[in-house]
């Protein structure tokens, strides 16, 4: 009994741990879908871009070996901006086109850009440069000292996302660009330079995202980010698509759903649970469970 | 074996088999970019994974059709039929067929209802975790070995390239065949249910007509077909393995289709024929590079060496950039020219106008 509950409190842990990495990813990719309207397949690009650009600065290939956590930011920053490239050279042009070219166009993006990494770099696994660590535990259940500070990144980055949806001027602009974008124009927001920073900060997150999961599952592919983004898909679906926290709230959903499903179900499946869930919410509640806008 | 039969009477030089081969897995994608623009051409459904009623056609076909695990050795599967051949081949194609679309209705009937974002999602999300299926159950599939002795039909009684020859042949027929059939669909009242359903699905369901069903029954036929292209490409190959089932054969489709020009099936074929002949050709680039260096003058030689240098040198550069070509051409295609080659801009016009 007492092994059980301990089983059963830890698979909850490495679930919220998991939830709070895809919760970052889910953020990013709701908040853009908000301005833009369509569902960007390459967004699972900028984990891998993240996640790669991170190890180049910590150690590998490039000559420098800055900590990670100075590199995780450098790489935010930097795939953040790129993310606002990707926009203006591939999305942008075709805004007015309605959301399907938008759409297909996300899934020429993808190829482009994981196909130009992996001609690049290879398709060898890599790994973060992380200390092999020894879980702290209280009665049997805990972590390690570096899954405790992914949670922590993540849950100061939700709570940075809040404030900035919440206080600040760009948060309220993304809002009312989100809720509606001609109105948001004829109020006199500049509703393309919203968008902009909104790709920054979806990027941005993305990276973020990437660099967790890295730190949480090395090693890592060229293709670690197609391959998490039905999993980011079904916490943004689960939570309403484009309403940031419900993507939270179905991001922990999802961490602890294939948390529990890998323990006390079958360990090939860790995807499908997600999977599941995603197609219950499909049939059940296409508008996801959080109710309200953003 | 004696001069006098059919076996000795064809033989093909190395290019003109690999011209074949090329050829017929070009006839295959057709008939998986005819499925695809009855979804999307006709009825403007978004399907991200494609590849998933590919594989459940060459797996069905596999199993009805290798032999009990008992005769092979280290298989791990419990269940093949062993159908003989030629004479299964009609039902494996079927089975194939039938089981493709099966598959698509009932992805279909989780989110036809919805809009084309939740359907692009809900494909593609499936089509990832019907591929874990494949290679977790071992006990159906054989698991990441994949099913190796997948009968090829005919092939006993022939040369290997008579039989290259013939099963070409056959994949043509059967090209020509659907091509025919789906053009008269499409050409009939139901075809132009199916386009009323693209251009505005109010105004269909104003005129009484059930477009969900629609929606559903497009997306069994294209499933059937991708199916049935599944069934030829496991008795072409002879194996079916799950790497071959990847996204990326969804997105090569999609190029197809999108190049090709859609809502055509003209241009759907014409599509599948460059995709397959690009990606197949370009598996040559570095025996072409070899053998230039060896042939041109020594200044050339090394020219050529000097501007190829600063290339990375690892073996998946060429693979990548080819997909990295097809990336680019969907881009290219659904920003300059989204009618593509063959299509009529005034259907693309109707495409994707919903909110």
């Amino acid at each position: 009994m007492v092994a059980f509950v301990t089983q059963f409190i830890q698979t909850l842990i490495y679930g919220l741990i998991e939830g709070s990495v895809i919760s970052v990813g889910a953020v990013g990719l709701t908040l853009s879908y908000g301005v833009t309207r369509f569902i960007n397949f390459a967004y699972g690009e900028f984990l891998t871009y993240g996640a790669y650009l991170a190890l180049f600065l910590s150690g590998a290939g490039l000559g420098l070996s800055l900590p990670l956590p100075v590199a995780t930011v450098v790489a935010v920053l930097v795939v953040g901006a790129f993310g606002v490239g990707v926009s203006r050279v591939f999305f942008e042009p075709l805004s007015d086109r309605g959301p399907l070219p938008l759409l297909i166009t996300s899934i020429g993006v993808a190829f482009i850009l994981r196909y130009a990494l992996t001609a690049t770099v290879g398709v060898s696994a890599k790994q973060l440069p992380v200390p092999l660590m020894r879980p702290v535990e209280v009665f049997g259940v805990g972590t390690t000292p570096l899954r405790a500070a992914v949670f922590l990144v993540a849950i100061a980055t939700m709570l940075l996302i809040h404030v900035l949806l919440t206080y600040t001027m760009l948060g309220k602009t993304m809002r009312a660009t989100s809720g509606n974008r001609n109105l948001a124009e004829i109020a006199g927001i500049d509703t393309d330079g919203v968008v902009r920073r909104t790709w920054f900060i979806s990027a941005g997150a993305g990276a973020l995202a990437g660099v967790l999961y890295a730190v949480l599952f090395a090693p890592f592919r060229p293709t670690v980010g197609f391959e998490y983004l039905i999993v980011i898909f079904a916490a943004t679906l689960l939570g309403g698509i484009g309403r940031p926290y419900g993507a939270m709230l179905g991001a922990i959903i999802v961490g602890v759903a294939m948390s529990l499903g890998t323990t006390y179900l079958s360990a090939e499946y860790t995807m499908a649970y997600a999977f599941a869930i995603l197609v219950g919410v499909l049939l059940f509640k296409p508008d996801g469970i959080a109710g309200g806008e953003i | 074996m004696d001069a006098f039969t059919p076996t000795a009477l064809l033989s093909l030089p190395g290019w003109g088999s690999f011209l074949l081969t090329v050829l017929t897995i070009a006839g295959i994608y057709s008939l998986l970019t005819l499925g695809l623009n009855i979804h999307y051409g006709y009825t403007g459904l978004i399907n991200f994974g494609h590849v998933a009623f590919f594989a459940a056609g060459a797996y069905t076909a596999a199993l009805l059709t290798v032999p009990p695990p008992a005769q092979v050795s280290g298989a791990e599967y419990v269940f093949g039929l062993n159908l003989p051949m030629p004479l299964g081949l009609p039902i494996s194609l079927v089975a194939a067929a039938v089981v493709g679309g099966l598959l698509a209705t009932l992805i279909g009937a989780t989110s036809v209802r919805l809009g084309s974002h939740y359907l692009a999602v809900a494909t593609f999300a499936l089509a990832g975790i019907f591929g874990s299926v494949l290679e977790n159950e071992a006990w159906l599939t054989n698991g990441s070995f994949g099913l190796n002795s997948v009968p090829k039909p005919g092939r006993a009684a022939m040369s290997a390239d008579t039989w290259a020859v013939t099963y070409f042949v056959f994949v043509v027929v059967v090209l020509v065949v659907v091509a025919f059939v789906l053009s008269r669909l499409t050409g009939s009242p139901f075809g132009r249910l199916l386009k009323g359903v693209r251009e505005s699905e109010d105004a269909a369901q104003m005129l009484g007509k059930n477009t969900i069903r629609v929606k559903l029954t497009s997306f069994a036929i294209g499933g059937a077909v991708a199916g049935l292209a599944g069934g030829l490409y496991a008795h072409y190959v002879g194996s079916v393995v799950v790497q071959q089932f990847v996204p990326a054969v969804t997105f090569t489709v999609w190029a197809a289709l999108l190049l090709g020009g859609v809502a055509s099936n003209t241009g759907a074929v014409f599509g599948a024929f460059l995709l397959v002949g690009f990606r197949e050709s370009t598996r040559f680039l570095t025996n072409i590079y070899d053998s230039l260096l060896a042939s041109l003058p020594t200044v050339a030689a090394d020219a050529l060496r000097l501007a190829v240098e600063p290339l990375p040198d690892h073996a998946s550069f060429v693979p990548s950039l080819r997909f990295v070509v097809i990336g680019l051409l969907i881009v290219l295609v659904i920003r300059y020219r989204p009618e593509g080659v063959f299509g009529d801009p005034n259907e693309i016009d109707a495409i994707g106008e919903e909110d």
